[in-house]
């Protein structure tokens, strides 16, 4: 199964490699089509904690993209309650077989640090980034200290 | 009278004495056959360790002429004297073509000719050309092979575009797909007698499947020219690989895929409707990596699929040209004939098919007046529940489906598919026409539904 093999490269390749803001990857042996990992941003005012996703490979990957979950929650305009996250680069008319899992990341991080508030999942809080920076970045602190995984010592 | 008896089964003997005797040689032998110029077909046994110069020996006499005149022509090239049949590239009933050659048809072409044959001789050197940037060690075309109904190796022959006598040498051989596959690319000479256009001939290649004995000249294979040896060593796109034998997409950048990943891309795109009618190539699919002008278009790739798959890949094709042409699909479950309405009459009857008469807007049984929308129809439904609700349901295994189908299924606003949301967002793309809209709203998706309701 072309999943199978190409993901199983794709791990091997990000854990030799190591991403400094993606940690901790864990892959059930018996279904290599589920991870799961810490996402560690840099930027406040998530920089305070790390927070888990799941990432879910349908079996027809490459062809079809992956889906991502926050399992912690987190309070960010382009990410809802439920942990759902809408990443243009693993959108279904975006998908190219040739992304990597790594990019996918690196642009989920990129969007954790840097929320896009045009694109938002919770009207509520881009509407709150964009009028109100200063009680947006509190709220998402206490929020962050109060919810997310310690970050990783290294 | 015993005598003439032992002379009669000494003679038996010897007979077949010899014949267990030529039994060796005839193995060895390879069944050839050589067209003459003067339309004759002969049936000859070669031995493969033979030279041209022994094969002409042969013919000469059926010609009626010297050996010296004989010109023996095979895969568009002139065999020289020297060569040894085995290393011609002769399979089993292959087709050699004699010439005798006339004193006024030696001067014209013999300067062009000669220096032709002295560039390159054998049929496997015009294979490595053609294949320059393919694996010269073990030259090789994959063809799809009718008689075999599978993915083959294939062989390059050619002949003349007008009298398609094989009895043609080309003046250069092809480099390029495109100089095989495109008409009037290279010129030739022909050299059958009648042919209407005289020497100057046009070369029209074509192929011939490596692994079955020759069932004569219109035993031919389609070239599947998007597969190719990988001797770069690219990995492939998907699982990335190096696989020996890959697919090469038609795009700019052709990208490279396995063949088992060009096998799970095309069934993941017929299973979702996703391959696309192109008024010039049919029913086909583009690169994966979503390249422009990447369409496959020679369709027979798709018999690198199962032969369901592939009976699949024509069912679709055809519904999509009904559809295209304006038509309807009989709505009867197991019948989806194909049928072109007339568009001013909404009553189709399936008339080469089940017979069902329907609507050719509601797709539903035919009816007068206007079409029920899905809100007045579940509302007749509980109407007729009324009287026995349960009892009546399980009585009816096709309105059980029906109601399962509604339930579960909303149709696209522009085109009516009946669409499953198994998961994600509420941004429908409808797998038929294309269209976005939103599974809440059922209207086309707009931003307001992003704002709101993108997740439910």
């Amino acid at each position: 199964m072309a999943a199978t093999r190409r993901l199983q490269k794709e791990l091997n390749d990000m854990r030799v490699n190591g991403l400094k803001c993606f940690r901790d990857i864990q892959v059930d042996e018996s279904n290599i089509l589920s991870w799961t990992g810490l996402i560690v941003p840099e930027n406040p005012p998530f920089n305070k904690g790390a927070f888990r996703i799941e990432i879910n490979f349908p079996a027809e990957y490459p062809f079809k993209p992956p889906k991502i979950n926050f399992k912690t929650k987190i309070y960010h305009p382009n990410i809802d309650e439920k942990g759902q996250v809408c990443l243009p680069i693993i959108s279904a008319e975006n998908w190219k077989p040739a992304t990597k899992t790594d990019q996918v990341i690196q642009a989920l991080v990129a969007l954790v640090n840097d929320p896009e508030p045009e694109h938002p999942l919770r009207a509520e809080l881009a509407e709150e980034y964009l009028k109100d920076k200063k009680k947006f970045f509190k709220t998402a602190e206490e929020h962050t200290k109060k919810h997310s995984e310690k970050r990783p010592s290294d | 009278m015993a005598e003439l008896l032992n002379i009669i089964l000494n003679i038996v003997r010897n007979a077949l004495r010899m014949l267990s005797l030529g039994r060796p040689a005839i193995d060895n032998s390879l069944n050839i056959n050589i067209k003459c110029s003067t339309g004759n077909t002969l049936s000859v046994g070669l031995d493969p360790e033979w030279d041209i110069g022994e094969v002409k020996n042969i013919i000469a006499p059926k010609l009626g002429a010297n050996p010296k005149e004989v010109k023996i022509i095979f895969a568009g090239k002139e065999l020289e004297d020297s060569i040894v049949i085995k290393d011609c590239d002769l399979g089993e009933q292959s087709t050699l073509h004699a010439v005798k050659l006339s004193k006024s048809f030696v001067k014209p072409s013999s300067g062009q000719l000669s220096s032709v044959i002295a560039e390159a001789i054998s049929d496997e050197d015009e294979i490595a050309v053609l294949q320059e940037t393919i694996d010269r060690a073990g030259s090789q075309f994959y063809v799809h092979c009718p008689v075999c109904n599978d993915l083959r190796l294939g062989k390059l022959r050619v002949r003349c575009s007008k009298c398609k006598s094989g009895a043609i040498t080309v003046d250069t051989d092809p480099k390029s797909w495109s100089d095989v596959l495109k008409s009037n690319k290279i010129s030739g000479h022909c050299e059958q007698d009648d042919c209407p256009d005289g020497a100057f001939a046009w070369a029209e290649f074509y192929f011939k499947c490596t692994e079955h004995i020759s069932q004569g000249e219109n035993d031919e294979a389609v070239p599947l020219y998007l597969l190719r040896n990988n001797f770069k060593n690219i990995p492939c796109l998907a699982c990335t690989e190096i696989k020996h034998v890959v697919f090469v997409f038609p795009c700019k950048e052709a990208h490279v895929t396995c063949l088992d990943c060009f096998r799970t891309f095309a069934v993941l795109r017929l299973r979702e409707r996703q391959f696309v009618l192109d008024d010039a190539i049919g029913y086909t699919i583009a690169c994966p990596a979503g390249c422009p002008d990447s369409f496959i278009d020679e369709c027979h790739h798709f018999k690198l699929l199962t032969n369901e798959q592939y009976e699949l890949y024509q069912r679709f094709a055809t519904e999509e040209c009904v559809l295209h042409a304006g038509g309807v699909l009989c709505p009867q479950p197991g019948c989806g004939e194909g049928i072109i309405v007339d568009s001013s009459c909404d009553k189709v009857a399936c008339s080469n098919g089940c017979g069902y008469v329907f609507c050719r807007k509601c797709l539903q049984g035919y009816h007068l007046g206007e079409c029920n929308s899905l809100d007045n129809a579940s509302l007749s439904d509980d109407i007729h529940h009324i009287t026995d609700p349960a009892r009546a349901a399980q009585a009816r295994w096709d309105e059980a489906t029906n109601v399962a189908i509604r339930v579960t299924t909303k149709p696209c606003p522009r085109c009516r598919t009946a669409t499953e949301r198994s998961g994600g967002c509420m941004h429908m793309i409808c797998t038929r026409c294309s269209f976005h809209w939103c599974w809440v709203c059922q209207i086309e998706w707009s931003r307001d539904c992003m704002g709101t309701h993108w997740f439910g």
